[in-house]
């Protein structure tokens, strides 16, 4: 009895201990070392000579971090072909103010703990002299601190909790900021879309909570009801009852701000129900090869906010989608684009000079930016402050549906 | 009410299928494998992928299940075997760590990106009650019930039960007595395994993807399934399967996702500990 009891402890343990593994992976999955685009342990660098002063002898370092393992893997990766893409076209192009850019790129493995280390590694013996995160909130709100007692500025590519800026005068947001972007879909979801009683379905983590955040507020200000509020953990696969619920409760129009998996089972047992409610969906399902490639038929009629659009005339963009599309061989995203911008701001932040000091004020100075996601009008409180990108699904690919302009939403 | 009957069952034969293996080991060797878990994940990629090469789904979960056959082979060889005398903490910590690494393996094979499993199952589906049935949910549905009564049946009625049960209520007077424990050992991986890789292949038809950390989830539900079921005892894990499945359904389709899943599936397992301490069929691992 007494084996059989200790056998038992030890199971519920183990369950545990995997738990909270399965809940940290939530937004972070499992840790790893670094990876290597060329072959390191560690971390790696690319492009030009190697030095070890962080901007001198014709180069300067620039940190970068992703998940190339752990849960959030595919969206990494994504990442990193935006950022060497961004460092070869930047090198070709004179690099930063005269100089050549070494990237210093480590794996977080989707683990926040991981992302820490990285930091602490990235300004204590790296010595770069700025860095781009390419990575999730909880990695990049972990990671923003350090590099802010460490004078070094950061911008935060595709993290959108609100949080990140706040960290402090080095900490940059070239992301929509959640509360921006939720107040964008109540925009196009009740004034578009005409939807007037709202069922959310959210991710229940930081972008979710977020975006929510907004999007309900918005929704107060238009005059629309939201009948119902839920809330799911990743990998949840059975939407089937809460679609239920929110369609007794007289729901006309559904807010869904999922990842790439639960969104599809979300649209897989919205479709299976024959409804049609309007949707309006969020950047996280912008994923070329997560979800719109695999869904575009699925999210048919389906409009979402991003920042990316494919539609675009303007040649930066254009060239930048023909480019990535070459060397990848599938289309970029949002994380691409987003994290393709970070390195342009940069860029163009180096106009004065290449140190910590001159990047953050060539930064918090930045007006009109023009990228591959549009224009960055300014940063406000370190948050970049654009028009966001309405794009709808259709005949399984995306298009541009509208743009959310209006200063009232836009500014963080 | 018929939603979440009909979800809480399939979902529970999936989870019998997983957690089945693990618990015949249990009662073996009073070890626990999480790295069964892989097996859905490894049964999931190879059925993915053979279908994706022309094959018919259900080849392509027999390939699936005969790869997760070898797995479990391997590994109760070359890293459990060895480690028996060092007792189940270091079994169950290896197991962990085999689990993860062959999780990373497993996206350095086949990609960060999801692979789509699309399958019409050709079995009667439709609406039934304003529920949407799919063929594929019906084949659980009916594996499940195969699962309930083949499990009572061998485990109770063949020679192949008998060895087993011989075997978990003592191994070296089972050996003295003839039976090749290594053997059942063997066989009962290879079972176990290539079980939770059609649970994977099942998995991945129903939700119609496939990625490298679809285990994790299930890699702990098993363990807590085990447990309620009353450690080793394989009927017992199939009732605790299908009870965690029902409850996670129930919560979900009347109170939304008030809770989530996983955390249902633990409050049921403290719940009944509470009331049941030694799990829902607790007398002894013999018993089938």
């Amino acid at each position: 009895m007494k084996r059989t009891s200790t056998a038992r402890v030890t199971a519920v343990a183990a369950a545990a201990l995997l738990g909270i593994a399965g809940l940290a992976g939530c937004s972070s999955g499992s840790s790893t070392t670094g990876s290597s685009d060329q072959g390191q342990s560690a971390g790696s660098v690319s492009a030009s000579n190697s030095s070890s002063e962080n901007s001198s002898g014709g180069t300067i370092k620039i940190g970068f971090f992703s998940p190339q393992s752990g849960s959030e893997a595919s969206d990494g990766k994504s990442a990193l072909d935006a950022a060497q893409l961004a460092v070869k076209d930047i090198n070709a192009a004179g690099g930063l103010d005269g100089k050549k850019i070494q990237l210093v790129q480590y794996d977080d493995g989707s683990d926040p703990k991981q992302a820490v280390s990285i930091a602490t590694k990235l300004t204590t013996q790296d010595n770069v002299a700025a860095v781009v995160s390419g990575s999730y909130s909880d990695q990049t709100l972990a990671a923003a601190s350090i590099f802010q007692r460490a004078g070094v500025p950061m911008l935060a590519a595709y993290a959108v909790n609100p949080g990140i800026p706040g960290t402090g005068d080095e900490i940059f947001q070239i992301a929509t900021s959640g509360p921006v972007e939720g107040k964008a879909g109540a925009q196009a979801l009740i004034k578009d879309l005409g939807a007037k009683k709202i069922a959310i379905i959210s991710i229940d983590n930081d972008f979710g909570t977020a975006l929510v955040q907004g999007f309900t507020e918005q929704a107060a200000k238009l005059g629309a009801t939201i009948v119902s509020t839920n809330k799911n953990q990743f990998g949840e696969k059975d939407f089937g009852p809460v679609i239920d619920k929110a369609v007794a409760a007289g729901a006309d129009g559904f807010y869904m701000v999922e990842y790439a998996a639960e969104g599809q089972q979300f649209l897989t047992a919205f479709r299976q129900r024959n409804l049609t409610q309007k949707i309006v969906g969020t950047e996280g399902i912008d994923s070329t090869q997560q979800f719109i490639e695999p869904n575009g038929k699925l999210a048919d009629g389906m409009v979402f906010t991003t920042v990316l659009n494919r539609d675009s005339t303007d040649p930066t963009t254009q060239a930048f989608i023909k480019d990535f599309t070459s060397a990848y061989g599938h289309a970029p995203d949002m994380v691409g684009a987003t994290t393709y911008d970070s390195f342009k701001v940069l860029q163009a932040a180096s106009k004065n000079g290449t140190t910590a000091d001159n990047l953050k004020a060539g930064i918090t100075d930045l007006a009109n930016f023009q990228g591959v996601t549009g224009t960055v009008e300014k940063f406000v409180n370190r948050i970049s402050v654009h028009p966001v990108e309405l794009q709808v699904f259709k005949d399984g690919a995306v298009h541009h549906y509208g743009t959310v302009d209006d200063p009232d939403i836009i500014n963080p | 009410m018929f939603p979440a009957l009909v979800d809480g069952v399939t979902v529970g034969a999936l989870y019998a299928l997983l957690a089945l293996g693990p618990s015949l080991v249990y009662g073996l060797l009073r070890v626990l494998d999480v790295a069964n878990a892989a097996a859905l994940v490894l049964g999931a990629y190879l059925g993915v992928t053979l279908f994706r090469h022309g094959l018919p789904w259900w080849l392509g979960a027999l390939g699936g299940m005969a790869g997760a056959a070898i797995l479990g082979l391997l590994l109760q060889r070359f890293l459990y075997r060895p480690l028996l005398d060092r007792g189940p903490l270091v079994v169950l910590v290896a197991s962990i760590g085999i689990f993860i690494a062959l999780e990373e393996a497993f996206r350095l094979i086949w990609g960060p990106y999801p692979y789509q499993f699309p399958v019409n199952v050709p079995l009667p589906h439709g609406t039934i009650a304003g529920t949407p049935v799919t063929g594929v949910q019906v084949l659980m549905l009916v594996i499940g019930v195969v699962i309930l009564l083949g499990s009572w049946w061998v485990l109770g009625h063949t020679r192949l039960g008998f060895t087993w049960r011989a075997t978990a209520q003592d191994r070296e007077t089972a050996r003295a007595m003839g039976i090749n424990v290594n053997r059942v050992i063997a066989g009962i991986f290879a079972t176990g395994y290539a079980l939770a890789a059609l649970a994977g292949v099942l998995f991945a038809i129903r939700y119609n993807t496939v990625t490298p950390d679809m285990g994790d989830v299930p890699a702990y539900k098993m363990l807590a399934i085990i447990v309620l079921g009353g450690l080793g005892n394989p009927m017992g894990t199939i009732l605790a399967a299908f009870v965690i499945g029902l409850a996670e359904s129930v919560v979900n389709t009347y109170w939304g996702f008030i809770l989530p899943r996983d955390t249902i599936a633990f409050l049921v397992l403290i719940a009944i500990l509470l009331i049941r301490p030694a799990g829902l069929l607790p007398k002894g691992v013999t018993r089938a």
